[in-house]
């Protein structure tokens, strides 16, 4: 593979990787969300892969394929099992309506959201360039990519009422964690990647079953109904 | 190896043994191996600090603990001054400790953790005048706070009083300590290193405006671990609540260490500070010695009394600092000298009679269970040996002759007026003010010491648990007997002081030749045809004494003495009801200074039912608060509640709100990073 091939690869996964999680932003739909996310475990699985052909490394190939499974193919399925859970009908119970599988009124609204998104990814751009001022190689090039979808995945947790659109905020964090030490130092030893990555597999798993008693206990998921955890 | 050297190691040596008995003996064998440890601990830092003041120099370091500085330590004369008093009132104070702790129960004083901390707190009394780097002063200072802290806490059970004095006192000492290191950092950055010895180099490239803010800062935390005014609100509540050994020591020994610092860093580490700023110790001091002795003349808590006099004595010798350190500014090192020397020496007579003090106090307390004056009376018969050595330690505080507080406020009056001769506007106001501050406080003190004596241990007693009052046991009574000859000898032949004294006062670097000189008999002020021989005085007055007593016998057998009953108005025999309380003999005091004082009082009338004429109860209640206190304390606690209070708005318990407010910090910080860039 030579350099122009595999610099127009990589950007075309880390742009794929950045639209993956403005689409999570923008859409509403929790399934289409979802949906937005497994795209994005492609993409990070793809430049995994991407950069392990590149340096020959076998182990990043091996992890690249663990990264595609875990975050393009377990993480989303289980992600859909609690939403099939909680859809009308799937339970036997009467549902008020088809709020619960839609980002009905975020806090702050879709076209806000994708301005901000914007800024974000400037503010990334920003931080980095004395990163990248380090050592301009196309990988290190793409880092501010990283960085802004660590942020957007914070502001997705941010502004985001639905537990599950929650979780995808929290897993774009991670997302963005983890392509970053890719494009900065081309990942961390595998078996910190495999840790990590079974970390998040039980804190999806954790946040599914605290999604079905949330709508077992008040009949919904918006977290602002929690509001125990404060002073007084 | 040097004696200071090795009675230091000792010391540390004996303080660790003394915590593990204290940590894991059982029972009835802790508090006398405590105690015994404790003492050898106290007579090591005597001696240590004794062979400082004869000469001898000491210092070391070791790499090795707290490693990435080392401790340094450093014992010269004036660090060995301060020592000495540690160490004797340490070692006077266990003896008096482990007559009062014996047979106390499992909780309180004799406790695992109190008796445990009470060997750490008196080797953190030797050794902070020891310490020669930023590190270790500031590890030994907070050492010293926490032990107090627990020490302050030990009878804290089931006694919200005591709670409230732990808070008091835990922040007023983490206020201090902040300023502290503060003030302490910023020297050090300025003098490029944190030992002292850096310190004194680099002192002199400072610039005047760092060389402020650092005497201002220093000063302050001083002035707060002295008890000076306005810091001043945790003295009079934990040196009350804490066990009356822990508070002889607290008063006796720790606040010493304010004064102590206050001398190391402005006079030996910055070489002198900014005439204002000395204006200003001079100040606080002469404020706190009017204000420490006006609340002991209204207090009738007998330890609340002895702790506002604490404030008042410590006042006097930041009179004596800041006058030192005003006379040197102005370039007059004999008058600075004779200054720095008295406020040494009232450091030392005050530790000695305010310990015994307090343990006469702590010894009337263990008796009877009473801090309040109003409801003793009648101990002299009851406990004639306690009532002796509270008899001896008051004399010595009234500064009257021939108790030992005479002699050196006498010398701090020479020395203002001494002083008077340095020209500038600043001395001839500040100067005759300070000697009627020390006049006036001189006078209500006696006022003080004759209601405690007087109220507390003559006439008789006002309640069935005075009434019910037993000497105390031996080992209490050998500890004050210690300070008593302690008190008596500095009474007597202070003269002993003199070398020492000086050898103290030249580490301040004034020059101009040693201050004091004195033998056994004499105590002469050099530069000055000033002379004071104690012994004479209180020969001669014991003489007159013995011939009025003599006059009086034998004049009296000329007449015929005859019993008949007074005439008690038809009202029936006096009872002790009637007697002077302490409330009421402190009553014209309060009137003369009612301007100042402002007292609260209210009067409750209930009339019987029937009829509005007849009363059936009236109730009268007054109070002296402190009005200090009041006036800045109390705003500032509203405030700061205000604060918290609205605070409380930050977490409503949104979790959006908390994520949010990550997610805003993290942005601003990047922002901030890009833009900087």
């Amino acid at each position: 593979m030579n350099d122009g091939v595999f610099t127009e690869l990589l950007d075309l996964a880390c742009g794929a990787f950045l639209l993956a999680a403005v689409a999570v932003l923008w859409l509403r739909q929790l399934t289409s969300i979802v949906r937005a996310f497994a795209l994005q475990g492609v993409a990070l699985a793809a430049v995994a892969a991407l950069l392990g052909l590149r340096e020959g490394r076998g182990e990043l190939l091996a992890v690249a394929a663990g990264i595609g499974l875990l975050r393009a193919g377990a993480l989303p399925h289980l992600m859909r099992r609690a939403l099939a859970a909680g859809a009308p009908g799937g339970d036997g119970r009467y549902q008020e309506d088809v709020s619960e599988a839609r980002e009905t009124r975020p806090l702050v609204n879709v076209a806000a959201s994708l301005l901000s998104a914007a800024l974000l990814t400037f503010l990334a751009y920003a931080v980095a360039r004395p990163l990248v001022a380090l050592d301009p190689t196309p990988v290190t090039r793409a880092l501010p990519v990283a960085l802004a979808v660590v942020l957007i995945g914070f502001f997705t947790l941010v502004t985001r009422r639905r537990a599950l659109a929650q979780i995808v905020g929290f897993l774009l964090l991670d997302n963005g964690i983890t392509a970053t030490a890719f494009l900065a130092a081309s990942g961390v030893p595998p078996i910190v990647e495999l840790g990590v990555s079974f970390d998040v597999l039980l804190a999806v798993l954790v946040l599914g079953i605290l999604t079905t008693r949330m709508r077992a206990a008040f009949g919904g998921t918006g977290i602002d109904d929690l509001r125990e955890l404060r002073d007084r | 190896m040097n004696p200071a050297g090795t009675a230091v190691a000792l010391a540390a040596g004996l303080a660790a043994a003394g915590a593990a008995a204290g940590a894991l003996l059982p029972g009835r064998a802790r508090v006398p191996a405590v105690g015994l440890c404790t003492a050898g601990l106290g007579t090591a830092g005597l001696v240590a600090g004794a062979a400082a003041l004869d000469g001898a120099r000491w210092s070391a370091r070791l790499p090795g603990l707290l490693p990435p500085a080392g401790v340094h330590l450093a014992v010269d004369a004036l660090s060995g001054l301060f020592m000495a008093v540690a160490g004797a009132v340490v070692l006077a104070v266990a003896v008096y400790g482990i007559g009062y702790a014996a047979g106390r129960g499992p909780h309180g004083v004799a406790s695992r953790g109190v008796q445990a901390a009470l060997p750490v707190f008196a080797l953190t009394l030797v050794l902070v005048p020891a310490a020669a780097s930023v590190s270790t002063f500031l590890l030994l200072w907070e050492t010293m706070a926490l032990t107090s802290l627990v020490l302050v806490l030990a009878e804290q059970r089931g006694r919200a009083s005591v709670r409230e004095a732990g808070v008091w006192y835990a922040v007023m000492t983490q206020l201090g300590f902040v300023l502290l290191l503060a003030g302490l950092a910023l020297f050090a950055a300025g003098a490029g290193g944190e030992t002292f010895t850096a310190l004194r180099a680099g002192a002199p490239a400072l610039s005047p405006a760092a060389r402020g803010t650092v005497f201002v800062l220093m000063a302050a935390a001083f002035a707060s671990k002295a008890g000076m005014v306005p810091l001043h609100p945790w003295l009079p509540r934990a040196h009350p609540e804490a066990p009356s050994n822990v508070s002889a020591l607290m008063s006796a020994a720790m606040v010493n260490l304010g004064a102590y610092g206050i001398v190391r860093v402005a006079f030996d580490l910055l070489g002198g500070g900014p005439r204002w700023g000395w204006l200003l110790v001079l100040g606080t001091g002469a404020l706190s010695a009017v204000h420490g002795i006006l609340q002991a003349a209204m207090a009738s808590d007998l330890k609340r009394l002895l702790a506002h006099s604490t404030s008042e004595n410590l006042g006097l010798v930041l009179v004596g600092v800041g006058a030192a350190g005003l006379f040197a500014s102005a370039g007059h090192p004999l008058p600075a000298a004779l200054a720095l020397a008295a406020a040494f020496l009232h450091v030392v007579n005050h530790a000695v009679f305010k310990a015994l003090l307090f343990c006469a106090a702590g010894s009337v307390a263990r008796a009877t269970g009473l801090r309040d004056l109003d409801r003793m009376g009648g101990l002299r018969a009851r406990m004639p040996a306690t009532a002796g050595f509270f008899a001896v330690a008051a004399l010595g505080a009234v500064a009257l002759p021939p108790g030992n507080g005479f002699i050196s406020e006498w010398l701090l009056l020479q020395s203002l007026i001494e002083g008077l001769t340095v020209p500038g506007l600043s001395t001839a106001v500040v100067l005759p003010l300070a000697v009627a501050v020390i006049a006036l406080s001189a006078g209500l003190s006696a006022a003080v010491f004759v209601k405690a004596l007087g109220v507390g241990f003559f006439a008789r007693p006002r309640s069935e648990r005075a009434a019910a009052a037993t000497e105390s046991p031996p080992g209490m009574l050998a500890g004050m007997g210690l300070l008593g000859l302690g008190c008596t000898g500095l009474a007597l032949v202070p003269g002993m002081l003199g070398d020492g004294l000086s050898r103290a006062v030249a580490v301040a670097g004034f020059g101009g030749g040693p201050p004091l000189a004195g033998d056994g008999l004499e105590l002469r002020l050099e530069h000055l045809a000033a002379s004071l021989s104690p012994l004479w005085a209180a020969g001669a007055l014991t003489a007159g004494l013995l011939a009025a007593l003599a006059l009086v016998r034998v004049t009296a057998r000329r007449g015929r003495r005859s019993h008949v009953k007074l005439w008690d108005c038809g009202g029936g025999a006096p009872t002790a009801r009637m007697s002077y309380t302490a409330t009421s003999f402190a009553e014209p005091l309060q009137r003369v200074f009612d301007d100042v004082l402002a007292p609260e009082q209210d009067v409750d009338v209930t009339p019987v039912r029937a009829s509005t004429y007849l009363v059936e109860r009236v109730r009268f209640r007054r109070r002296v608060p402190d009005r200090i206190e009041h006036r800045l304390y109390r705003p500032l606690i509203a405030a700061v509640d205000r604060l918290g209070e609205a605070a409380r708005g930050l977490a409503p318990g949104s979790a959006h709100r908390y994520l949010g407010y990550g997610f805003c910090g993290l942005v601003a910080l990047l922002l901030t990073l890009a833009v900087s860039r």
